[in-house]
């Protein structure tokens, strides 16, 4: 079961860095983004078809990256070009549209065939007793923690973050004071783009590796993102770590594999139901 | 020519026009108050000249360069700052770090500061836990600190103690005084007359008086007539 636990810190890695991406896409963009792992799986994709071109793997995946990086920029630009003082609701369906065109678009160049992913972290990192910790599971869990902390720092330390706060708060406010609205929130594209596809080619080979189930991973993220009510960095990264473990741990037992599946769901729900009951109990008050 | 001028501007909205052929000047070092009823379209106009909403006729210029169709960010560039109605602190964001938004050198805040010393001892706390005067002085500060050209003011009272607004009242003059030029709408006459070089008084969208601000103070009547649309512009 430890071992499961310990399987699954991997993954739950992933999960912690996608839900501190977008617990900032939500805040920043104001944008709940559907696609912020399909961005991912986008750059992945590419790195395999870039390292069949003879580029070693590493400078294949540091292109890939930078392409997933240019992709959520450019998102990014459309939103910010044409929904610009959209509700959040209208500017989260770009992404689900975006999803669904980066998907199909991995389809028509990719092919449907699984591609085998080579890691550029193989093997282990060390052992406690019987567990072993491999080199991903250590890599992942470090990134989850120094993406949050970085991301903190730079939000609550920096000139640039303190614009970005004030264009989360009042950007129409933000925007008569000088703040360029549009340039930042594309950086923030840019940026959580960039972060999530080096997140996801990293764990990319020891995932499922169809395009829709690597995309997909979005829900557990999101069930991570939302314990932390899309507004605490920290608890969406303690959430993605938990829910990766416990799934680890679940999918030991020949049983219970099944319910893995279901436990982002559950925690959504719940989530929901607690978020209900809270806001009535509010009203009531 | 160095000034702000408004040529004729008309406004619509989703509910028709809200704002009627209005034409002014602000000039640099003066202040122009703006006084009308509720729902007379003053809001509006000053979202025009920011750029919130786009004019649906007429012309307007600061210093000589049309606004036409420039973005905000643009506009600031310009030198004008809106300042917006309520009260626009940005609330997790401190009282230094507000001012820092905006300030054009290192002594920025400081020098803005000065214009409320009792902000001082408040400059580490989020903006959003201060009483309503004190955010009205973050952002008159933070306007200050942004060294405008034009300021346009929204309804700086609402929703403010009488003593807190003509606490307000003379450091807007100061500003003036230093060279901008300032557009201040109120809904509340008197005291913002007091303090006016020039005003004008818009109802229904169409200005109603235009000229001296004393003759309005002095003669209740004619105020009167101005809100009722009857007075001779
Ligand atoms: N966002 C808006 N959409 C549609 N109509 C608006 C909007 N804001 C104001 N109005 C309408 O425009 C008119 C003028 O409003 P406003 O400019 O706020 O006046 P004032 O500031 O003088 O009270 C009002 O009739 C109001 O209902
Ligand atoms: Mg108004």
């Amino acid at each position: 079961m430890l071992q499961g636990a310990s399987a699954g810190l991997a993954a739950g890695g992933l999960y912690a860095v996608i839900a501190v991406c977008l617990t900032l896409m939500a805040r920043l963009v104001r944008v709940v983004n559907f696609s912020q792992v399909a961005i991912g799986m986008f750059a992945a994709y590419l790195a395999v078809i870039f390292a069949e071109q003879h580029l070693p793997q590493w400078a294949a995946t540091a292109a890939g990256v930078c392409v997933g990086a240019v992709v959520s920029g450019l998102i990014g630009w459309i939103i910010a070009q044409w929904l610009p003082e959209a509700g959040i609701g209208a500017r989260s369906a770009v992404s689900v549209a975006s999803l669904l065109l980066l998907v199909s678009l991995s389809f028509i160049l990719f092919g449907s065939k699984p591609k085998t992913f080579k890691s550029l972290l193989p093997g282990p990192a060390f052992s406690m007793g019987n567990v072993v910790v491999t080199q991903v599971t250590v890599v992942m869990v470090a990134l989850a923690l120094a993406v949050a902390v970085g991301c903190h720092v730079l939000l609550t330390k920096s000139k640039i973050g303190t614009k970005l706060r004030a264009l989360s708060e009042r950007p129409t406010t933000a925007e008569l004071l000088g703040v360029p609205a549009k340039g930042l929130s594309i950086a923030v594209w840019a940026g959580t783009g960039l972060i999530s596809a080096a997140a996801v080619s990293i764990v990319a080979p020891t995932q499922t590796n169809d395009p829709i189930s690597l995309s997909f991973i979005i829900v557990p993220a999101s069930a991570a993102a939302l314990l932390g009510g899309f507004r605490r960095l920290d608890l969406a990264v303690v959430g993605g770590l938990a829910l990766g473990m416990l799934q680890g741990a679940l999918a030991q037992f020949e049983q219970m594999s099944v319910l893995r599946y279901w436990v982002p769901f559950l925690i959504i729900v719940v989530f929901l139901l607690w978020a209900e009951r809270k806001e009535v109990w509010d009203v009531a008050r | 020519m160095s000034e702000l001028i408004l040529d004729d501007v008309s406004v619509s909205r989703g509910s028709g026009p809200v704002v009627s052929g209005v034409s002014l000047v602000v000039k640099p070092g003066s202040l122009l108050t703006l006084v009308g009823p509720n729902g007379a379209g003053k809001t509006s106009l000053l979202e025009s000249i920011s750029g919130i909403v786009s004019t649906s006729k007429g012309n307007m210029s600061l210093d000589g360069v049309p606004l036409g169709k420039l973005s905000r960010i643009k506009r600031s560039r310009l030198g004008l700052v809106h300042v917006e109605q309520g009260r626009t602190v940005f609330p997790s964001l401190t009282v230094q770090e507000n001012l820092e938004l905006t300030a054009k050198s290192p002594t920025g805040v400081d020098e803005a500061l000065e214009l409320f010393p009792e902000l001082q001892k408040r400059r580490s706390s989020a903006s959003g836990l201060l009483s309503g005067g004190e955010q009205q002085m973050v952002v008159l500060a933070r306007a200050f600190a942004a060294r405008p050209k034009y300021l346009l003011i929204d309804e700086m009272s609402l929703g403010l103690a009488p003593v807190v607004f003509l606490r307000l009242l003379p450091i807007i003059r100061h500003i003036a005084d230093s060279g901008v030029g300032i557009l201040m709408v109120e809904q509340f006459a008197q005291l913002a007359l007091k303090i006016a070089d020039e005003a004008i008084v818009v109802t229904g969208g169409r200005v109603t008086y235009g000229g001296p601000a004393e003759p309005l103070m002095t003669d209740p009547a004619l105020l009167h007539r101005a809100y009722l649309g009857m007075a001779e512009v």
